[in-house]
């Protein structure tokens, strides 16, 4: 199965939200659910990053890659870093997988590597 | 509205605390009544953002409340993560203002280090977007070491310009008794010497450790009164001339522009605007540095410096206790400490020091218009005030 993370399209003035609101933040018009869900594109742009080396629990490594991506649609997205040495307007390309692991549940989400 | 001022104050040791969360809370007022000159109060606010998850006790305004024996005076918990304390101090402000009570206590309590640290990161963290931030394992940090990353490539401020901040702020904190660090440190120290990596090690690349505020435990508290009750204590008087509060985008990475902090600036313009003066007149701040580089954006966003100068103002040492406009004489969160519900009772506390020139040896010079910034969320919820001393 393909995983996919959504963004939410207001269907009164088609502004894209990432993550999801109950009222668009543009025209602040539309009624509860009036958004169409749409796929993120996996391909963009590296904004900022960081190396995390004080972790929270769950995560059973020694650092943490961290970076916001500006994806090819103009959408912003956190997510985590599988790339050597990243550097800000470095192309990246992401895939859903497995990000934090607790004991009975896993949170998928984006994580990118250098395309 | 009614005219509102800050008649006595009242501030705990921050540092590990072994006492009950509710007389952290408690002692300050005892302290704040004292300075007051006065028993009673019509109302008590307690700022707090984790007593039921990290100290396992809900209520704690009726813990609080109680302990003073101030029954049956109505007493509620504000909690805005860690902008609480800002919070706290308007809703007094409001009460008073209203007309609706005459005396209110407002305190700040945290007691953070009774869990490990693990615990304390995460519990920080569930101020983060649960499902698009929380969940990747980002932290207040780590927020703020991506936003340093891209300050500096927009800017050019440096590491260096950093450990200028600790130091500052590590050298106010041994002015300060009840400040946590108690340590001077140098900028060759912590990132020229050999031993830089390992006594200064990075926390969220590019902030190292001595860029962190530490984790603390500890109470401050303000009582809040009309002017006709103010005038009695014969005390110089202190107005809470204006207050300012914006909110921000949830996610960081939603921000139109990541190197501003919207929030703070609106903040600060409401904060000004109410109390009808300008940044130029401020003569004392304190801005929340939970990470150095806070402290230098917030300096240019509530507009004592213009965008991208506030590191070379810090260079030319404007922020320093001397300098044109001292910023966290107290020691800031850096050096006094960040018990996070406590911290914003603890920026007015100082200010209050500070404009009734009772500050010994960490005293501004003759300030008049004193000012702080109380910065929730990564600056997603943010607290203005702004004081002025009337005689």
């Amino acid at each position: 199965m393909k995983r996919e993370i959504y963004a939410y399209r207001c269907r009164k003035c088609g502004h894209l939200h990432y993550p999801y609101r109950m009222v668009c933040a543009k025209c602040g018009e539309n009624e509860h659910n009036e958004f169409d869900p749409e796929p993120l594109p996996t391909t963009g742009t590296l904004v900022t990053f960081t190396e995390l080396y004080a972790l929270p629990g769950d995560f059973e490594v020694p650092t943490l890659g961290l970076g916001i991506v500006e994806l090819e649609n103009g959408i912003r997205i956190t997510g985590q870093l599988q790339i050597d040495e990243p550097a800000g307007g470095m192309k990246v390309i992401g895939e859903v997988e497995v990000v934090r692991s607790e004991e009975y549940e896993k949170y998928y989400g984006m994580i990118f590597r250098e395309a | 509205m009614r005219d509102v001022y800050a008649i006595g104050i009242g501030i705990t040791s921050f540092t590990r605390l072994e006492f009950p969360l509710s007389e952290i809370a408690a002692y300050p007022v005892m302290m704040a009544l004292k300075d007051a000159g006065i028993r009673k109060v019509d109302h008590l606010y307690v700022a707090n953002m984790g007593s039921g998850r990290v100290n396992h006790q809900t209520g704690l305004a009726s813990a609080v409340v109680d302990t003073l024996s101030l029954t049956p005076a109505g007493a509620e918990v504000i909690e805005n993560g860690p902008a609480s304390g800002g919070s706290a101090v308007k809703q007094g402000f409001l009460a008073v203002a209203s007309g609706m009570h005459d005396v209110v206590a407002v305190t700040g309590a945290e007691r953070m280090r009774e869990v490990n640290n693990l615990e304390v990161t995460e519990f920080v963290a569930t101020l983060t977007h649960p499902l698009a931030e929380y969940i990747y394992g980002v932290t207040l940090p780590s927020l703020a070491g991506m936003f340093t990353r891209a300050y500096m490539d927009k800017y050019g401020v440096t590491s260096r310009h950093l450990a200028m901040v600790a130091v500052k702020n590590q050298n106010n904190a041994l002015l300060n008794e009840f400040a946590h660090i108690q340590q001077a440190i140098t900028v060759e120290g912590i990132l020229d010497s050999p031993e830089a990596l390992t006594n200064n090690p990075y926390v969220a690349d590019p902030l190292r450790f001595f860029d962190c505020c530490p984790v603390s435990d500890g109470g401050a508290s303000v009582i809040l009164a009309t002017r006709e009750v103010a005038e009695k204590t014969g005390r110089p008087l202190v107005r809470l001339a204006g207050i300012g509060q914006a909110t921000d985008t949830h996610c960081v990475h939603e921000r139109d522009e990541p190197t501003d902090l919207l929030a703070v600036r609106r903040a600060a313009a409401q904060s000004f605007k109410m109390a009808g003066v300008s940044p130029s007149d401020v003569g004392v701040a304190e801005l929340h540095d939970a990470f150095t580089i806070l402290e230098i954006v917030e300096s240019e966003e509530v507009g004592f410096f213009k965008k991208g100068e506030g590191h070379l103002a810090l260079e030319r040492g404007e922020t320093q206790i001397g300098g044109k406009i001292p910023i966290n004489p107290s020691g800031g969160l850096k050096g006094r400490g960040h018990p996070v519900g406590a911290t914003g009772v603890a920026q007015v506390y100082e200010i209050v020091h500070q404009l009734r020139g009772e500050a010994g040896k960490r005293q501004v010079a003759d300030p008049r218009i004193g000012f702080t910034c109380n910065f929730g969320g990564f600056g997603n919820n943010v607290v203005c005030l702004t004081f002025a001393r009337e005689n």
